[in-house]
């Protein structure tokens, strides 16, 4: 699996982030060799290939739960299922060197920018339920600063994944501060899991809220004030 | 194991103690399968024994699974979810993901559990004999289900309305007979039909009103994508469908808006606060 995987969270971005106090000396390292377009066909076909795969284990599902797997409402819901499950973790298939286009600009600009409402949808990897909720993300550039849908997109390309709400909020920080090497970034999350709200212990009205501060958002406590409040409402 | 087939009933259910006639017509989707002949015989006696008796006539549901059944289940449950990991490419040694087939088996179960219960289980005898005929409503009970086509959850709240013909029902019954039904692979359409029917069996009410407000992860998470989009669908029997003042009394109750529990504590802290504050003391004053 790529290093883009959720595996053991040693790779470089994290070391860099203890050893060099959040920023990387090096620029972003852009993918070689293999154009693009010819990655991404690969990917697909590599998708498509699994699709069968995953809907007999999801007809083997729908047998063990009791269900009648010939009856008209359930006939095509293996596959919808497979494919279902397959956007949902379509996360794993991009990065962010892709995903940024190059929408990298050179702006004369070094105040806060906030994109805050972010929809964001996930998978929780212990349950296999949605968790859902609202991103916050806030950076103040050094001379560079991105298109503002690219900050939704990495948004996108961690949160379509099995996840665990802190990682998620990590890798969006540590992704966005790896590309654009800002003087800081902060991302909040706040969500609704699912796995606490339809089983388990059932509580309807719970959020879980959580937070990665960079740079100069860990180091000041103004900065991180100010993004807070302008968050907030 | 085949009580979800689609089977397609057109009912009558007619009650003869001389109030108004409960007529269900429509088709069904055999959840309940009913012949209607089972409900002739009974119709004509009255009383609470009546009620049991054409509650265990009417609901020959077969359970499709049992607690044992459930833990029969779950190591194929376990693998086909292992498997589905693997397919997507994640690697289900890590440690997060050591466990997850089991527990993703289990809520699965969990969201399936309405497979395993009948009405007469929940309804427990909490039927009882009242002199009141005016409209009894629950609504906001929150419900959640299971999209039998993406397999993705639907979340939304329920709103129950009847008028009691003698008869009433425990209100937590309301919302258990919503859980049996919610938690299964359903869709919204069947699933407010299930329900209304399923009260109206119970009960021989003059009129049940369900109506369902739901969002539909199908639908947000993936596809059209569209986060605010909200589905209502609704199920009008015997008074509430032919008396259109009747059910414009059950949506007008409906949309009023009373003092929230949570509402209602917020005031109670802050007033006590106050208290505090103006006594200058950090405990509470009565």
């Amino acid at each position: 699996m790529n290093g883009h995987c959720n595996g053991n969270g040693s790779d470089v971005a994290t070391d860099d982030f203890h050893y060099n106090n959040g920023f990387s000396e090096v620029s972003v390292k852009k993918a070689v060799v293999v154009p693009a377009s010819v990655h991404r066909k690969e990917e697909e076909e590599e998708v498509q290939g699994r699709l069968p795969v995953l809907q007999a284990a999801y007809s083997s599902i729908l047998r063990e739960l009791g269900e009648d797997v010939d009856r008209q409402g359930l006939l095509r819901t293996p596959l919808r299922a497979a494919k279902a499950m397959q956007f949902f973790t379509r996360g794993y298939h991009q990065t962010v060197e892709g995903v940024l286009n190059d929408a990298i600009f050179d702006e004369d600009h070094n105040e806060m920018v906030i994109v805050k409402g972010i929809d964001m949808f996930s998978l929780c990897e212990h349950h296999l339920v949605p968790f859902f909720g609202k991103v916050h993300i806030g950076y103040i550039p050094n001379k560079k600063v991105v298109g503002l849908s690219k900050l939704a997109r990495i948004v996108e390309i961690f949160s379509r994944r099995l996840q665990v709400q802190e990682r998620l909020t990590k890798q969006i920080a540590m992704g966005l501060s790896n590309a654009l090497q800002p003087k800081g970034v902060a991302v909040v999350i706040e969500a609704s899991h699912m796995c606490m709200v339809m089983r388990g212990v059932q509580k309807m009205n719970s959020r879980t809220v959580t937070s990665s501060m960079l740079g100069i958002y860990l180091e000041d406590p103004k900065t991180r004030e100010e993004f807070l409040s302008l968050t907030q409402h | 194991m085949d009580h979800s087939k689609q089977t397609e009933f057109t009912l009558t259910d007619k009650k003869d103690s001389g109030d108004a006639t409960l007529v269900i017509n429509g088709h069904f989707d055999g959840v309940v399968k009913r012949p209607p002949a089972a409900l002739q015989g009974p119709a004509a006696e009255s009383g609470s024994h009546r009620s049991a008796q054409s509650v265990t006539e009417s609901w020959k549901e077969e359970h499709t699974r049992s607690v044992e059944d459930n833990e029969v289940s779950l190591p194929s449950l376990a693998e086909a979810y292992t498997t589905i990991l693997r397919g997507l490419g994640e690697d289900p040694h890590r440690q997060g993901l050591a466990k997850t087939p089991w527990r993703a088996a289990t809520a699965m179960q969990f969201f399936t559990k309405g497979y395993q219960e009948t009405i007469i289980d929940v309804l427990n005898d909490a039927i009882f004999d009242e002199d009141h005929d005016e409209m009894v409503i629950v609504k906001d009970i929150d419900v959640f289900s299971m999209c039998e086509h993406h397999l993705v959850p639907i979340i939304g709240r329920v709103h129950i309305g009847y008028l009691p013909n003698k008869r009433v029902l425990g209100l937590s019954k309301l919302a258990r007979i919503v859980e049996i039904y919610s938690r299964r692979l359903q869709v919204q359409e069947r699933l407010t039909k299930q329900i209304a029917v399923a009260i109206t069996e119970a009960l021989h009410p003059t009129g049940v009103g369900v109506i369902i407000e739901a969002t539909h992860m199908c639908m947000v998470m993936r596809g059209v994508q569209k986060m605010n989009s909200k589905t209502i669908t609704s199920t009008m029997l015997g008074v509430f469908r032919e008396d259109p003042k009747t059910r414009d009394e059950f949506l007008t109750l409906l949309s009023c808006q009373p003092a929230m529990y949570n509402d209602w504590q917020n005031k109670v802290f802050q007033s006590m606060a106050e208290d505090c504050v103006k006594s200058g003391s950090t405990h509470h004053t009565s």
